[in-house]
């Protein structure tokens, strides 16, 4: 680990001199970029004209130790590993955690690489840029095309797909750009090539390190591939590290935070390198969540059994496997198909009497009414007033009689719910006068007690007077249309 | 055709274990021919249902052609096909539908919820122990015919 902590400050050393030259190289540049081009001195803010000022790693001494390291044991043979030893005193082991970080490290030195690249050519084909996104591809095209004017001349068959290929040529003729200087072509080319170089080494590495996986993390290695263990690996720094973590951790080395502040994480899915695995790209993304956490609780599981060398022969993690395939499957069956059920038997089941707010509301509408239970009532020892009068017709019990006040319907709010109907027709009478009523109805009743009254007792029982027709009707429609 | 599912009964013994052994079960026997048409689709209603209320009822056939049979055709007075009677608990159970004749449903059934239904209100009543039930089929869904005494 000193020696990392060691490249690590001079790496720190060498961006500090890197900004220093690059200061420097601004006045330079500055000056050739007026001779040259008038109208790209604006777009550049950052101008770099060496290729070694932005691009330091390979020249770099880590970078060429582990190289090294990698290449000789590519070259020997791995002897069998030795069982008992502590897995972080193996001199393997270490060179893995190092390639793992030297991976990242390429990683960026390529996309570095690719800007510059990307920048210097803009001036040729611009367009190129957006057409072709992958950083190696880039520059794979652009030393294929070298300073050629006409596209079709260059074959970029074996290198892009031909949609894409279609989409250059068209776009090369329209390009405003012009061919690049001698100069400048030379370092985009050398650009080009370190970053193939940089590619290749980071292959070399990778396939290094799967080729070992299998020897330190055979169980992991057996569930989600050689490459992602690796880097989990890398991430948790080391394998009994990656082991005492909890499952939900392990879900998510290697997540991305791409939550800017104020939006939610809801929506995203916390997977972090586990997402890369082959289980989980060939499962459908409906599924993807469940299988992340099965996959991270299983790993986790071999993990464990790896740091205490416990199964060197990965039949463990086969087993594993074999177990998260078969679940995975079983989710993805579809449910049994439906019997038709009989019929109950009936009378079977007890009617299931229901309660509650709603329920109440609903009786209320039919519930007596305070008028009606007056008029259910009775008082002691005084004869109740009828509608027909002397005990014949309805009789009207406490209502009308004095003591009470209870003679007209008041217009207290009952929580009795009108017929619509009815509900029209009570506020037409409430609101229009005389000019829309019937010709037919009258507001005198003929009650046999008083004769002609004027109030007429029966629409206080709510009965209606007898002579209202509602044939024609004031607040009526016609009931039926039908087309002739 | 849906004779495969329904079970069709040709001897006496088979009539008299079934009608004793449905226990707490309406017993739904029809008597007819496969072959006649009308039978044809009172079968098929008979056959889509039986599932539904296997719960509480059984269906069988009765083949009105064989020998042993004809004791029951004559003491049920089955003169039409089909003729569909109903029993409890080894009680034959009356339907009054509105024709002459209650103790038997004559014709084929209109739609399946008929026959459901029909077998429904006869559970009912017999769980309540009454011998006859009302059917709760409307008018016009019930086969008319006519009764006639000794061809008069």
């Amino acid at each position: 680990m000193a020696t990392l902590e060691d490249s690590f400050l001079a790496d720190l050393d060498e961006l500090s001199d890197n900004e220093a030259e690059m200061d420097e190289n601004d006045g330079d540049v500055g000056n050739e970029e007026e001779d040259v081009d008038m109208d790209m001195a604006d777009l550049e803010t950052l101008n770099y004209d060496d290729l070694d000022t932005v691009s330091k790693l390979q020249k770099s001494q880590r970078y060429i130790d582990i190289m090294q390291k990698v290449e000789e044991a590519l070259g020997k043979d791995s002897d069998g590993a030795e069982k008992g030893t502590v897995l972080e005193d193996d001199p393997e082991y270490k060179l893995i955690v190092d390639c793992n970080q030297l991976s990242v490290d390429i990683e960026n030195e390529i996309a570095i690489v690719h800007s510059f690249i990307r920048d210097k050519y803009k001036l040729k084909f611009q367009e190129l840029e957006s057409l072709v996104h992958h950083p190696i591809d880039y520059a794979r095209v652009v030393k294929k095309i070298g300073n050629e004017t006409d596209i079709t001349l260059v074959d970029l068959g074996d290198l892009l797909p031909s949609a894409i290929i279609m989409g250059i040529s068209v776009t090369s003729l329209t390009t405003k750009g012009s061919p690049l200087p001698e100069d400048v072509l030379q370092k985009v080319l050398g650009a080009c090539d370190r970053a193939l170089d940089l590619d290749s080494a980071r292959k070399k590495v990778l396939d290094f390190v799967e080729s070992k996986m299998g020897s330190i993390a055979p169980n992991l290695s057996a569930i989600v591939g050689s490459a992602v263990a690796a880097k989990l690996v890398g991430t948790a720094g080391g394998v009994s590290a990656l082991a005492k973590m909890p499952a939900c951790n392990v879900q998510v080395l290697g997540h991305k935070r791409k939550n800017l502040a104020g939006f939610s994480s809801t929506s995203q899915s916390r997977v972090g390198y586990i997402e890369q695995t082959e289980i989980l790209q060939s499962t459908p993304p409906g599924l993807r969540a469940r299988a992340s956490r099965l996959v991270a609780a299983k790993s986790t599981l071999a993990a464990r059994v790896d740091a205490t060398r416990g199964d060197m022969s990965g039949i463990n993690g086969k087993a594993l496997r074999e177990e998260i395939r078969k679940k995975i499957e079983k989710w993805q069956e579809p449910p049994p198909a439906r019997q038709p059920k009989p019929l109950p038997v009936p009378d079977s089941e007890p009617k299931k009497r229901r309660g509650g707010r709603r329920l109440r509301k609903m009786k209320e509408r039919y519930a007596v009414t305070d008028m009606r239970k007056m008029a259910n009532r009775m008082r002691f020892g005084t004869p109740e007033e009828s509608s027909l009068g002397d005990g014949l017709g309805e009789g009207y019990g406490m209502l009308g009689q004095a003591g009470s006040n209870r003679l007209r319907v008041s217009s207290v709010p009952s929580k009795l719910k009108l017929n619509a109907k009815v509900a029209k027709k009570l506020k037409e009478r409430q609101y229009t006068g005389g000019a829309t009523t019937s010709g037919l109805t009258s507001s005198l009743a003929f009650t046999p007690v008083q004769g002609i009254e004027l109030c007429n007792p029966q629409q206080a029982l709510g009965l209606g007077s007898g002579t209202q027709s509602t044939y024609f009707s004031e607040s009526g429609t016609f009931s039926k249309l039908k087309k002739i | 055709m849906s004779s495969f599912l329904l079970k069709t009964l040709t001897k006496k013994e088979e009539i008299d274990r079934i009608i004793r052994d449905t226990i707490d079960e309406v017993l739904v026997l029809r008597f007819g021919r496969c072959t006649d048409t009308v039978c044809l689709q009172h079968d098929d209603i008979l056959a889509k249902s039986v599932t539904d209320v296997s719960k509480f009822a059984k269906v069988a056939l009765v083949d009105v052609d064989s020998e042993d049979v004809q004791v029951y055709v004559k003491y049920f007075d089955i003169t039409w096909f089909p003729s569909t009677v109903f029993f409890f608990n080894a009680h034959h159970m009356k339907l009054d539908s509105g024709t002459a004749d209650h103790t038997k449903w004559v014709g084929a059934f209109h739609i399946k919820q008929d026959f459901i239904d029909v077998v429904e209100a006869i559970y009912r009543g017999a769980m309540k122990g009454k011998m006859i039930v009302q059917c709760p089929v409307p008018p016009e869904r019930i086969p008319k015919y006519q009764l006639l005494y000794k061809d008069v």
